[in-house]
C-alpha cells in the first residue's frame, strides 16, 4: 500500500515534469499564453506527486511496514518518534526523496511568484530548467535511488533503525533539512541564470529578480552549516566541529561560490559589469551541490558520513558533466552579449573591493575543492595512496581568512568608483583604533601567538568597520538602518567575524587530557577541577546508556555517556558540555567503566570560545532576515538611478 | 598604531618548547595523523583500537624525547604516506601545494592586466561633457517625476540595492 502510494507519486512528480518541458517548449514555440500557463499548474502537479511520496515514506516508517526496502534497511520498532521521522533523511533514497519534495516546493513557489508573468519566456525557461532538474532526481527515484523498492520480511521481523550516530541527537532531525533548503534553493537563481542564457536577456533584470531567492537559500545553506558543526561537537566526543571532512566540504564549496555572489552581483546591479562571472558563479554553485552530492553519496571519498553506496555514483557524475557543460555552452553561444559595457576606474573601489572578494574566494572554493578530490586523482593516475587533512586545509586557507578578515574591514567603507587615500584614513580610523585596541585586549587576557593575535586584531578592525557602517545608518535612517542589504548585510559581517575570532581561539588554544578515575577521584585539567562521583545506567526502547556522573570545579554534575544500541551492537559516547561565555568544558568517556576496579577513562577538553560559534551563526541568520527584508518598494520598470543634482555643478569628494 | 601593534605581535610570541610528554602535545600531533582504521577521522578524534594504540606509541616516543618530525616520520615509514593528513612535498603529491600558490599568482597577475587595460580604455575614453550630463540628469528626474513620486531623493541610502549608474557619482557613505 505504501509502496504503491509513493511510487505513484514519485511517478506523478516525474511525470509532471516530463510534460510540464513538454507544454512550455510548446508554448514557446507558438506563443500562445494559454499554454505557458499551464506550466504553473504543472509545476503544482510535481509538488503534489512528491507530497504523496514523502507522505506515503513518512506512513511506511511510523507504521514500521517493513515491505519497504528503505524501511526495512533504516526503521525500527525502537527508533523514537522525531528519529523515526528523520530516518527518511537519514540514508540515500530518503535524501534524495527529501531533495525531490524540497525541489517541487522551490518549483511551485517559482510558478505562484511568477504566476502573472506566465507567458514572460524567461519565466517559462526558468521553469523549464527547473523541471529538467526534477526530471533528473525523480528519475533517479524511479532507478538507482528507489524508495519504494519492494521486500517481503520474515515473520516478526524488526529493522535495525538509522545509524546509531544519525539518532544520537536532536540536531539530526533539523540539520539534513535546512541544508537541502539551502542546496537545492540555488536551483532558482540557476534557473534563472540559464533562463536569460536562453532567452538572451543576460542584463541585470534576472539578478534582481531572483536576489531573494538566493538570499534565501544562503541563509539555509549557513544554517545547515552551522547546525553541522554543532552535531558534530555535540556527538562525535572529540571536542572539534569542523574537520574539512568531504562531506563538510561538501557543503561548504557551494557556501563559498554563493558568497562570492552574493557580493559580485552587486556590482553588476550597480555597475553592468561582470555578467560572464555572476552567471559562471551560479552555475558552478548549483553544479557544486551536484558534485557535492556525488562525493557523499556514492562512496567514493571515504568519511563518516558517506554512509551508503550504490549505483547513483555514475548519474550524478554525468548529470554534473551535463549541467557544467550546458552551462559552459550557453555562457559561449551568447559570449557577444555578455561583454560588460563598463570598467572598474580603480583598484581602490567598492567595485574593486568586491573583484577582490570574489578572487579570495574563488581561491578558497578551489583549495577546498583540491584538497577535497586530490587524494582521488592522485591515485587514479598512479595507485598512490595519500591523505589530504586539516593541517592541510589549515595551512592553505589562513592566509585566505585573514586576507577576507582585511577586506571586510576596507571594503564597507569605499565608495563606488573611486577611492582617495584620504577617504580611507578618514573612515578607517576608528575601526583601525578598534583593531589594535582588540590586540591589547587580546594580551591583557593571555592570548598568545602572533598569528592568532593578529587574526584578532583583524577581526577587531573588521567588527569595527561593520559597526561604523551600522552607526551611520542608524543615525540617518533609524531603524532602517539596520534594514536592506547593505545595513543586514554588515550584521552578517559581524556574525562572521564572530564565527572566525571563536574559530581562532577554539583551534588554537585548546587544552586537553585523557585521564583515568576511580570513583570519589579528582584530577585538575588545565585549571579546572573534575571529580568522578559515580556510574548510572538508564534503559531506553532503543539503547542502555552507561552514564558517568562527573562534577566540574565542585559545581553542577555532569553526565557523559556511553549509548549500547541494541540493534547492530554499536557502541556511541555522548559528550557533556559545561557550556560558558568564555570556555567550554568537554567531557568525552572514551571506554565503558572498569567492571571490577570501577576505573573510568575521561577525556576533558577545554576550548575557549565554542559558544561563540553558535552565536555567531545565529547573528548571521538574523542579518540575512534583516537583508531579506523589503526596503521601499519599487516599480520594477522605473530606472534604477535616481536624479542627479548636476545642475548646481557641486560634487561629492568621491565623484572626481 | 603600527607601532604599538608590532610591540604587541611580539610580545605575543609564544615560547613553550615542544617537547616532553603532555596531552596536549600527544593530540595535536595525533590529528596530524589519520586513523586508517576508521573513515575520515584521525587519531586524535578516534576510539578505533589502532587510534589508541597509535596514541600510546606517541606517548611512548615523547617520553623517550623524541621530536614531532621523529614522531610523525616514524608512522610515515611504517604505514606508508597515507597516515600523514599533511601531503607530501615531494613528488606528484606536492602538486597540492603547488597548484593553488601558483594559481593565486596568476590571478593576481591576471587582475594587474585587467586594471591596466582598464586604466587604458579610461584614458582614451572621450569625456562626458557638461552638456551630456545635464540630459541625462534631466530625463532621469522626468522619469523619476512621473514614475516613483514616492521614491524620495532626499534619502540616497535607502536600502535601494537596484541604484544604478549615477547613483554611483554619489557618495553612498555619508
Amino acid at each position: 500500500m505504501n509502496r504503491l502510494l509513493g511510487l505513484s507519486g514519485v511517478l506523478v512528480a516525474f511525470g509532471g515534469c516530463i510534460v510540464g518541458i513538454g507544454v512550455l517548449l510548446a508554448g514557446l514555440r507558438s506563443g500562445r499564453t494559454q499554454q505557458l500557463r499551464l506550466g504553473r499548474t504543472y509545476a503544482f502537479v510535481v509538488f503534489a506527486g512528491s507530497v504523496l511520496a514523502v507522505f506515503a515514506m513518512q506512513r511506511a516508517l511510523i507504521t514500521r511496514d517493513f515491505t519497504v526496502e528503505y524501511v526495512f534497511d533504516h526503521g525500527s520498532s525502537a527508533t523514537p518518534l522525531l528519529f523515526n521521522v528523520a530516518t527518511m533523511w537519514s540514508a540515500l533514497e530518503g535524501s534524495i526523496l527529501l531533495w525531490g519534495l524540497i525541489l517541487a516546493g522551490y518549483t511551485a513557489a517559482v510558478a505562484q511568484k511568477f504566476r502573472r508573468r506566465s507567458d514572460d519566456p524567461l519565466v517559462a525557461w526558468a521553469l523549464i530548467a527547473m523541471f529538467v532538474v526534477g526530471v533528473f532526481f525523480f528519475g533517479l527515484m524511479l532507478t538507482a535511488a528507489n524508495p519504494f523498492r519492494g521486500v517481503i520480511p520474515p515473520v516478526g521481523y524488526d529493522g535495525p533503525g538509522p545509524n546509531p550516530l544519525l539518532q544520537n541527537h536532536i540536531l539530526m532531525a533539523f540539520h539534513p533539512p535546512m541544508l537541502y533548503l539551502g542546496y537545492v534553493g540555488f536551483t532558482v537563481p540557476f534557473a534563472f541564470a540559464i533562463a536569460a542564457l536562453v532567452t538572451g536577456r543576460v542584463g541585470e533584470g534576472w539578478l534582481v529578480e531572483t536576489r531573494r531567492w538566493t538570499l534565501f537559500a544562503w541563509g539555509f545553506l549557513t544554517a545547515g552549516i552551522v547546525l553541522g558543526a554543532w552535531w558534530s561537537y555535540e556527538v562525535l566526543g572529540w571536542g572539534g566541529y569542523w574537520k574539512w571532512d568531504p562531506v563538510e566540504n561538501a557543503s561548504f564549496l557551494p557556501w563559498l561560490t554563493g558568497t562570492a555572489y552574493l557580493h559580485s552581483v552587486m556590482v553588476q546591479e550597480r555597475r553592468g559589469m561582470l555578467r560572464v562571472w555572476n552567471l559562471s558563479l551560479l552555475c558552478a554553485t548549483f553544479s557544486l551541490t551536484i558534485l557535492g552530492t556525488f562525493l557523499t553519496r556514492s562512496g567514493v571519498v571515504e568519511s563518516v558520513h558517506a554512509f551508503s553506496s550504490g549505483s547513483v555514483g555514475p548519474l550524478l557524475l554525468g548529470f554534473f558533466g551535463v549541467v557544467v557543460l550546458v552551462s559552459l555552452g550557453l555562457i559561449g553561444w551568447r559570449g557577444d552579449q555578455l561583454r560588460s559595457p563598463g570598467r572598474i576606474d580603480s583598484p581602490v573601489s567598492r567595485e574593486g573591493a568586491f573583484l577582490a572578494n570574489n578572487v579570495l574566494f574563488a581561491a578558497f572554493a578551489f583549495v577546498v575543492l583540491l584538497g577535497t578530490v586530490f587524494p582521488l586523482i592522485v591515485e587514479a593516475i598512479n595507485g598512490d595512496r595519500l591523505s589530504v587533512g586539516v593541517p592541510f586545509f589549515s595551512r592553505m586557507t589562513m592566509p585566505i581568512g585573514f586576507a577576507l578578515l582585511t577586506l571586510m574591514a576596507v571594503a564597507p567603507v569605499l565608495p563606488w568608483r573611486k577611492g582617495t587615500g584620504e577617504v580611507l584614513r578618514e573612515r578607517l580610523w576608528w575601526p583601525a583604533w578598534g583593531g589594535v585596541a582588540t590586540v591589547l585586549l587580546a594580551l591583557v587576557l593571555g592570548a598568545t601567538g602572533p598569528t592568532v593575535v593578529l587574526a584578532f586584531g583583524l577581526a577587531g578592525f573588521a567588527a569595527g568597520s561593520a559597526v561604523r557602517q551600522l552607526f551611520l545608518a542608524a543615525r540617518r535612517q533609524g531603524w532602517r538602518g539596520f534594514v536592506g542589504r547593505a545595513n543586514g548585510g554588515m550584521v552578517v559581517h559581524l556574525g562572521t567575524i564572530m564565527i572566525a575570532v571563536a574559530f581562532a581561539a577554539s583551534t588554537s588554544y585548546v587544552r586537553q587530557a585523557e585521564v583515568t578515575l576511580t570513583p570519589g577521584e579528582s584530577v585538575t585539567v588545565a585549571g579546572h577541577e573534575i571529580t568522578y562521583i559515580g556510574p548510572r545506567t538508564a534503559e531506553f526502547d532503543n539503547r542502555l546508556e552507561q552514564i558517568s556522573q562527573i562534577r566540574v570545579d565542585g559545581g553542577q554534575i555532569y553526565e557523559p555517556r556511553l549509548n549500547r544500541f541494541r540493534r547492530g551492537g554499536m557502541t556511541i559516547g555522548t559528550p557533556s558540555v559545561r557550556v560558558g561565555p568564555t570556555e567550554d568544558v568537554y567531557l568525552s568517556v572514551t571506554s565503558s567503566p572498569d567492571g571490577a576496579t570501577g576505573e573510568l577513562k575521561l577525556r576533558v577538553i577545554i576550548q575557549p570560545l565554542v559558544v561563540w560559534l553558535w552565536v555567531g551563526g545565529m547573528i548571521m541568520l538574523i542579518g540575512t532576515a534583516l537583508s531579506l527584508f523589503p526596503g521601499r518598494r519599487r516599480d520594477p520598470l522605473s530606472p534604477a538611478s535616481a536624479p542627479v543634482p548636476v545642475a548646481d555643478g557641486t560634487a561629492t569628494p568621491e565623484s572626481s | 598604531m603600527g607601532v604599538v601593534l608590532l610591540g604587541a605581535l611580539v610580545a605575543s610570541i609564544d615560547t613553550t618548547p615542544k617537547q616532553g610528554a603532555s596531552d596536549d602535545r600527544l593530540y595535536a600531533l595525533a590529528v596530524q595523523l589519520k586513523c586508517l582504521q576508521c573513515v575520515g577521522e584521525s587519531v586524535g578524534a578516534s576510539q578505533a583500537p589502532l587510534a589508541v594504540q597509535f596514541r600510546d606509541e606517541i606517548t611512548k616516543q615523547m617520553r623517550q624525547g623524541r621530536s614531532d618530525d621523529e614522531i610523525l616520520t616514524f608512522f610515515t615509514t611504517r604505514y606508508g604516506q597515507e597516515v600523514l593528513l599533511t601531503p607530501p612535498s615531494t613528488g606528484l603529491g606536492s602538486l597540492v601545494w603547488i597548484i593553488p600558490v601558483v594559481g593565486a599568482a596568476a590571478a593576481l597577475l591576471g587582475l594587474i592586466a585587467l586594471f591596466r587595460r582598464w586604466r587604458r580604455e579610461a584614458d582614451a575614453a572621450p569625456e562626458a561633457s557638461a552638456a551630456d550630463e545635464s540630459v541625462v540628469a534631466a530625463a532621469l528626474r522626468e522619469r523619476h517625476d512621473a514614475a516613483d513620486g514616492a521614491q524620495d531623493a532626499d534619502h540616497p541610502d535607502s536600502p535601494r540595492p537596484e541604484a544604478g549608474l549615477s547613483e554611483a557619482r554619489r557618495s553612498d557613505d555619508d
